[in-house]
């Protein structure tokens, strides 16, 4: 295929996720209603699309498995079939399945064999009508599709003859006998064509759009009968045709009147062939272009095709043959394919970064009319300026002000472009929150709101799984079972709630439930039988509630497949912290827990306090700053190895001197004099010496990498509001100096 | 002059296939994302030497687009081409019915759209 086309594959990519999950919110939807048709068509829709595109990109293995689904959703919505519960949720594990198929196919992700043979099966068994055992409509199928009478020997040259009569509505459907005659003279030589008008009408009566004619031919040709048929295909059924072989001149009648009858009755089998044999495997048999020997062995009837397809199975992998030779041990080709693995991991991960993002036309059509006015604007400004004097100052000034509007706008619509609406992140959760509630035995209901809240693309990707895990942690240790609901008087049914909205600059998305509240005691127990408190610590709820996000951390009283292992909220909170947000419990034993998480709109802004060290300003991201204090005298102690440590409330914490860090001429050397801004990264803490804090604003990050190299304890530069760069502190970068304790040389 | 076509789909993949390998053959490509849109498109507008069109589509299916084309004089003897994945006779049937000139089996590669467009364009 040309590489024109492989630039649809991105596109095909993304459509298949969009319908997709039409399919599967459609399927979702149709348990609750499994009468709805409308939903039914939508559904098959969709999954007629998946099928027509994949199998135009030839990812053969994602249309086959489609069109089983598709067999299945046609019988329900021909009402042939009813939807049960068992049918809905074979399609949606059918669905999940031909989800990996997608992923296989664009990524070369591992599929797992067995369960696409097995839903198969399980939707041709679905499928079968009248209770017909799937094992032999899958033979079935399988004898339609394979070749009729496969010949691959040179073919002596054929004679036909052949009387065809075709319907009077012909022109109608826009054919044209011309067509036909020539695609006849492609295949060989055609002669004695001769024309009936027996049954043209006196001119009167004549239909001009109507077709009174027929023919009688003969054909020479090499090609054999279905190459003749084929010239036919969109007339045949509705034409009188009668094509008969004759050896040279002596006429040998083998096809006589009754074979027009077998004739006719077998072309309806012919099409079945033609339907699901692989298009381009017919063509190119046609043009004689070169087959794989494997295909040209099948189709002369030397082997068949599943011989054929086990023969290939066989064949080994280098690895393989090496270690045979005894060229290589197990060992080392195992060490080589792990090493691919990840490079090939790496590649998609690279890829999926750079995935595209589709934007509601409207956005950009307002972009372009925005840009449009910052060029009059421009243009305006510019005039002024060729002829500038000065009692025109005031037109100035009122130019500077639309310049300015200008600029801001487009600034906020380009910044749009990256918004997208949070549902795109919670459209998996009805999923979700069904399996788990069938697993778990729990009656959950779950409620959605704001998912028209937009967020950058980024977040909205990276919040995703932090989110599955706060709703499946709700779902196994928020809520309770029936039973025990309806022993505390509350209703049976659970709710799982989730919610966005913006608060200031940020996005909050609350993870809420009804169940039985975080259980402090169970927890102060767990931590110190862990050895994260001692016993004796004093400690506020809001000091406890987070200890569940340590590392390692479980309250469960038994795994179950669903969580309970520990992992997970460790990660849920290293997640969303390396977002730049934060996470927040508030919980009420018996009444539920309420997770709230609160993210930066957009990861290249971030909302940052500016400080002076020397003539020089920084920026320390706000999120990591905890307080900023002025010490008093002896507070600073240095030992030895570890440089200097300030004593804070009791605790030391490693103290730098940013004018060391960056070798620059501070106002002051004397901590007591300058500020100590005490920053928190991960749990650990550092206290950083600065001039003089000078406010606090929103920057916008860009790269130093990019633009110059990396520099230890940099995050990035911006350009402050007099024109100057300004460095962003790197937090992280700082604690690892900090632990060194060896100034860089900036 | 170069011939038009008219493809009418609603998947925007699809339809971006099949116009691609027309414009690569020659064609003058009009596009059309289901069949109200098609109609749309061409009433009192170009007329066009030959339609591809699907059949599952929103709003206007592609059996309604082939009666609603037929019905117009430009259209009358105009090749129209339906791409199916149906094997099932009906839907065939109802095409043929509907007016369609041939049909055209999903999945199909660049080469047979073109050689079944040839077998039914008029030269």
């Amino acid at each position: 295929m040309s590489d024109d086309f492989s630039q649809f594959q991105d596109a095909f990519f993304e459509e298949a996720g969009d319908h997709l999950a039409v399919v599967e919110e459609g399927l979702l939807a149709l348990e609750q209603h499994p009468e709805d048709l409308d939903l039914l068509n939508k559904i098959f829709r969709s999954a007629h699309s998946i099928k027509g595109t994949s199998g135009m990109f030839g990812f053969n293995a994602v249309a086959q498995f489609t069109h089983k689904m598709e067999t299945l959703l046609d019988l329900l919505r021909n009402g042939q079939k009813v939807v049960t519960p068992q049918v809905a949720d074979l399609l949606l594990k059918s669905t999940d399945c031909l989800k990996t198929l997608v992923d296989a196919a664009k990524t070369g992700s591992p599929v797992d064999d067995e369960t696409v043979q097995r839903l198969t099966i399980e939707l041709a068994t679905a499928s079968a009508l009248g209770g017909q055992p799937p094992a032999q409509a899958a033979s079935g199928s399988k004898q339609a599709s394979s070749p009729l009478t496969p010949s691959l020997i040179p073919e002596p040259l054929h004679h036909y003859t052949i009387a065809w009569t075709p319907p009077d509505w012909l022109f109608q459907r826009g054919l044209d006998p011309l067509q036909i005659f020539k695609e006849l003279a492609n295949l060989g030589t055609l002669s004695q064509v001769a024309v009936d008008t027996t049954k043209l009408p006196e001119l009167a009566a004549m239909d001009q759009e109507k077709c009174y004619l027929s023919w009688s031919m003969r054909l020479e040709t090499v090609k054999d009968r279905k190459a003749v048929d084929a010239v036919f295909e969109f007339v045949r059924e509705d034409s009188v045709l009668v094509i008969e072989e004759c050896e040279a001149l002596s006429v040998k009648r083998e096809a006589s009147e009754s074979g027009q009858e077998r004739e006719a009755s077998e072309s309806g089998t012919k099409h079945a062939s033609r339907f699901t044999n692989d298009a381009s495997r017919e063509t190119s048999g046609m043009d004689g272009e070169p087959k794989p020997l494997g295909e040209l062995l099948v189709e002369s009837g030397a082997v068949s095709r599943e011989t054929l397809d086990k023969a290939l199975s066989q064949q080994k992998r280098v690895g393989e043959i090496l270690i045979e030779q005894h060229a290589v041990t197990p060992q080392q080709v195992e060490q080589a394919l792990q090493k691919q693995k990840q490079q090939e991991s790496v590649a998609q991960s690279k890829k999926t970064d750079t995935a595209s993002i589709r934007v509601d036309t409207d956005k950009i059509d307002k972009l372009i009319n925005l840009v449009g006015e910052l060029v009059i604007t421009q243009s305006m400004l510019s005039d002024l300026g060729a002829r500038f004097e000065m009692s025109q100052i005031s037109v100035l000034l009122e130019r500077m002000a639309q310049l300015e509007r200008n600029t801001r706008e487009i600034q906020e619509r380009v910044m749009s472009i990256r918004m997208l609406p949070i549902g795109t992140a919670f459209s998996r959760f009805p999923r979700l929150v069904r399996d788990l509630s069938a697993k778990a035995g729990k009656k959950i209901q779950l409620v959605l709101a704001g998912e028209e809240t937009e967020l950058d693309k980024t977040v909205i990707e990276s919040i995703g799984d932090p989110l599955t895990h706060l709703v499946r942690n709700s779902a196994d240790h928020g809520l309770e079972p029936p039973e025990e609901r309806l022993d505390n008087n509350k209703p049976e049914l659970g709710t799982i709630r989730l919610n966005a909205f913006h608060e200031g600059g940020n996005i909050c998305i609350t993870v809420e439930d009804d169940g039985r509240g975080l259980n402090r005691d169970k927890i102060l127990a767990k931590a110190i039988k862990q050895g994260l408190i001692t016993e004796n610590e004093k400690l506020s709820d809001d000091q406890i509630w987070p200890l569940i996000f340590k590392p390692g951390f479980s309250t469960a009283e038994k795994v179950t497949d669903v969580s309970g292992r520990g992992v997970g909220m460790d990660v849920v909170k290293r997640n969303i912290e390396g977002l730049g947000g934060t996470v927040k419990i508030k919980t009420a034993l018996g009444k539920g827990t309420i997770f709230t998480l609160k993210l930066p709109l957009t990861l290249a802004i971030i909302e940052g306090m500016t400080v002076r060290v020397g003539k020089d300003t920084y920026i320390v991201p706000l999120l990591s700053i905890l307080e900023s204090i002025q010490p008093k005298a002896g507070a600073i102690k240095t030992v030895v190895g570890k440089g200097e440590l300030i004593n804070v409330r009791s605790t030391y914490l490693p103290m730098m001197r940013l004018y060391d860090v960056f070798s620059l001429q501070p106002e002051y050397t004397d901590p007591t004099k300058a500020i100590l801004l005490i920053l928190e990264t991960e749990g650990e803490r550092v206290a950083v010496m600065v001039d003089e804090i000078l406010g606090q604003q929103q920057v916008v990050i860009k790269s130093m990498e990019q633009n110059f190299r990396k520099v230890a304890g940099v995050a990035g530069a911006t350009i402050l509001g007099d024109g100057t760069v300004g460095f962003i502190l790197d937090v992280r970068g700082l604690l690892e100096i900090a632990r060194q304790g060896a100034p860089v040389a900036a | 002059m170069s011939k038009t076509a008219l493809v009418v789909d609603d998947s925007p993949t699809m339809r971006q296939m099949v116009a691609l390998t027309l414009t690569n053959a020659g064609f003058d490509v009009l596009q059309a994302e289901d069949g109200k849109d098609a109609v749309n498109k061409v009433t009192g507008g170009p007329k066009m030497d030959i339609v591809v069109t699907d059949l599952n589509m929103p709003e206007m299916d592609g059996i309604s687009l082939i009666k609603e084309l037929r019905k117009m004089a430009s259209f009358k003897f105009t090749p129209i081409l339906m791409l199916t994945t149906e094997s099932a006779a009906e839907k065939k049937q109802a095409g043929k019915e509907a007016g369609a000139t041939g049909w055209i089996v999903k999945p199909f590669n660049p080469e047979v759209l073109l050689k079944i467009i040839a077998k039914v364009l008029p030269a």
